[in-house]
């Protein structure tokens, strides 16, 4: 449903009160409009996305997940955006939140103005969220960065997390009594790792495994 | 505000007592007589403010705070309602020769209900 020059919301929360409170935060604001606010189930989701939500508003990760993004593709189209709100201070659930899409994230710990804020932010084509987060991202998309080696990888190859974080090290040369001993782990575990690496990329021996991940790399 | 319900917000984390306040802060009769964000300072805020009710969070294991029971053994006319973020209700405890508890669906009209005595303490949890 568009309203003329507001940012529509819509709300999906399992907890009355919190669905109820918010909404009526948000109402107080001149420039938006809530159409829409339900338990969070995909039967109600379903139904408030005819309204066409500009933003949607939960405290679920999971109700996200599955029951709106669903209902939209992956790329944000438009009534896909979300901002998820009382949500813990967690690194590792706020990176799931962002790799589903999600574009506000507030803290149990922020302010209902803060709730506020990141609706306005998405609806401005914004991502927002806690400054300490931010860094997080930062080190994730850096750590990803400095390993060449590891999306492409897993995506071609299908290697795992431990088979990827091998890579550099059979890159370096390492034995695999060295690289057992780099990762605490068995001489033997090692050995069966890189042959199941051989395996899965097609190279004769472990002087391909590298170059093989190196050339994936320049081809994406 | 004479004759109001005095009531002292005290709930963890910060969105949620938030929202309580938006809540109940729009109506006549109910008086947010203080809002208290670290838990050393409630005894203090109670003492000093005399609410009829304490709104506070439920602990980890979703019951009512250890260091609430002698507060309101010791203030028997005050009552407390607990909430917690993950839970769709929250808890309604008074203190009559022990401390006795009610669920309530978390709700704007369930929290007014607790507040204004429409919801009367009669079932007993612990």
């Amino acid at each position: 449903m568009a309203v003329e020059g507001k940012i529509t919301v819509s709300i999906l929360s399992s907890n009355r009160l919190l669905r109820e409170s918010i909404a009526r935060i948000l109402h107080k604001k001149k420039d938006i409009e809530v159409i829409g606010a339900e338990c969070a189930d995909f039967s109600s989701a379903n139904k408030i996305s005819l309204s066409l939500p500009a933003i949607w508003v939960s405290d679920s990760l999971d109700s996200f997940i599955n029951q709106i993004r669903p209902l939209f593709g992956r790329k944000n189209e438009a009534g896909g955006k979300c901002v998820l709100m009382a949500m813990a201070d967690d690194a590792k659930q706020f990176l799931k939140a962002v790799s589903h899409g999600v574009l506000g994230y507030v803290l149990e710990e922020g302010s209902a103005d803060d709730v506020v804020s990141a609706v306005r932010g998405v609806a401005l084509g914004q991502a927002v969220c806690p400054a300490h987060l931010t860094r997080v991202l930062f080190d994730y998309v850096s750590s990803q960065m400095n390993n060449p080696y590891s999306s492409r990888a897993r995506k071609q190859f299908k290697l795992t997390r431990r088979e990827q974080q091998l890579i550099p090290l059979v890159s370096r040369g390492l034995t695999n009594k060295e690289i057992a001993a780099e990762l605490n782990l068995s001489e033997q575990t090692v050995k069966s790792h890189i042959h199941r690496m051989i395996c899965k990329i097609g190279v004769e021996n472990r002087f391909g495994i590298g170059a093989a991940c190196e050339i994936s790399q320049l081809d994406a | 505000m004479m004759g109001a319900i005095r009531v002292l917000v005290a709930n963890r984390p910060r969105l949620m007592r938030e929202l309580v306040m938006a809540a109940i802060s729009d109506q006549p009769d109910i008086e947010i007589v203080g809002e208290v964000e670290e838990e050393s300072a409630i005894v203090a805020a109670i003492e000093k403010s005399h609410p009829d009710f304490v709104i506070i969070a439920l602990d980890r294991s979703r019951g009512l705070p250890a260091f609430y029971e002698p507060i309101l053994q010791n203030h028997p006319q005050m009552k407390a309602l607990a909430f917690a973020l993950d839970r769709t209700y929250f808890t309604y405890y008074w203190a009559s020769l022990r401390i006795q508890s009610k669920r309530m669906e978390a709700s704007e009209a369930g929290i007014l209900d607790a507040l204004r005595g429409r919801a009367e303490p009669t079932e007993r949890l612990q």
